[in-house]
């Protein structure tokens, strides 16, 4: 049995507590707050309990959805992709860059993140760009 | 002989499959199963002040495998949590090998393992309206009324983030339906929950069962003082049962049915 402990930090908001996840055999058990981390000082709130759950969850999804004919249909990356793209440019010509905004996500990493903003203002051309942990 | 090779004697014999204890990684002592496979990561090992529920671990692992053969580190808290778990069917006793470490520090031993030797503080608001950690319960009573103790009480209650934190960190809370979730004590999704319904629920299941860790209380983001609510809650089983739960392998009294009730119960009314 491989049994671990892997210090991570909270996912939900901007406060970035420490957590730390308690992992038997690769999967994820728990979620506990880290003692040591100067932020939370081995408190959480509940979502923070409570991280592990999203992680496992049957309602994940696992394919990238588009919607055709009312209703969401599985489709491949590269087909996601280029409808994705084809329907920015089709904006953007439309109504500007300032007609798009993203909104990213405390659920991915710094660097993701940080992709996504380069890709707002240096692709798209709009500063309208804003994390989720910033409400 | 020191710690590490007790445990690598302990893996190496085949005693126990894992054994938990602490290593300290990038800075931080966190809890860490060692097995017989990894013996390199040894080297690792830690105690010190950091303190963790390993048997809430160990419950956790013969969760997945009753059979497993656990070793864990343990300070008298910890050995107080697991006759807990052995006397409630939540681990086997058989399974377990436990490797003891310092508490208190002593002239014989000055080392000591636990991040509660500094008593806890209480800020300038708290003192006026609310209650210390360190209060003494007598104390307590003599210097304030009912009422006045009563509003104390509800202005730590009422700062609750309803987080379940004192729940999830407990060694011995382990009940897979917990009425603090039952959606008919206690409302879901209301913030602060149902007061003092909600803290008051918790205390009288730690009846007969808190073994004063205080894990609780460092988990609680509010302050809440926990600890002195359950302690106070198992002075009267202490009283009324003679029962000091952890102890030893004796069983809760909560256990046993009896035939006749013998404590007199007291309406809150007297205190509003």
């Amino acid at each position: 049995m491989n049994y671990k402990f892997v210090p991570s930090v909270c996912s939900y908001c901007g406060t970035g507590c420490g957590v730390l996840f308690e992992v038997i055999d690769g999967k994820i058990n728990s979620t506990l707050p880290l003692k040591s981390h100067p932020v939370n000082k081995g408190k959480l709130c509940i979502k923070g309990w409570n991280l592990h759950e999203y992680i496992n969850s049957f309602m994940r999804l696992k394919t990238p959805l588009i919607k055709k004919d009312g209703r969401f249909q599985k489709a491949t990356w590269d087909e996601t992709i280029s409808h994705t793209a084809k329907n920015f440019t089709k904006i953007k010509d439309q109504f500007g860059p300032d007609s798009i905004g993203v909104l990213v996500s405390a659920k991915i990493s710094n660097e993701e993140n940080y992709l996504a903003q380069k890709f707002t203002r240096a692709v798209i051309g709009t500063n309208n760009v804003d994390h989720c942990a910033r409400l | 002989m020191d710690i590490i090779n007790q445990v690598e004697q302990l893996l190496e014999q085949g005693k126990v499959d894992i054994f938990i204890g602490y290593k300290e990684l990038d800075g931080h002592v966190i809890p860490h199963g060692f097995t017989k496979e990894n013996l390199d990561e040894l080297k690792d090992l830690k105690t010190g002040e950091t303190r963790y529920s390993l048997e809430k671990m160990a419950t956790h692992l013969a969760k997945k495998d009753k059979d497993l053969k656990i070793g864990i580190i343990a300070r008298e808290c910890n050995k107080r949590a697991l006759n807990c778990l052995y006397t409630w069917n939540q681990l086997n006793p058989e399974n377990m090998e436990i490797i003891n470490v310092n508490c208190c520090p002593s002239r014989i031993k000055i080392h000591a393992d636990c991040s509660y030797l500094e008593p806890k503080k209480s800020g300038k608001f708290k003192k006026e309206h609310g209650i210390e950690f360190n209060n003494d319960p007598e104390e307590l009573m003599e210097k304030y009324d009912n009422n006045e103790r009563f509003s104390r009480w509800m202005y730590e209650f009422n700062k609750c983030i309803k987080c379940y934190g004192c729940r999830n960190i407990c060694p011995v809370c382990f009940c897979s339906d917990c009425s603090l979730e039952d959606p008919d004590l206690v409302e879901t999704g209301d913030l602060p929950p149902d007061v003092p319904i909600f803290h008051l629920v918790r205390a009288s299941h730690m009846a007969g069962r808190c073994i004063d860790c205080g894990l609780c209380e460092d988990a609680c983001p509010a302050e809440i003082p926990l600890r002195l609510l359950y302690r106070e809650i198992n002075q009267i089983v202490s009283d009324v049962f003679d029962y000091q739960p952890g102890q030893n392998m004796e069983k809760s009294p909560f256990t046993v049915i009896g035939d006749k009730v013998t404590l007199e119960p007291k309406p809150m009314d007297t205190l509003l």
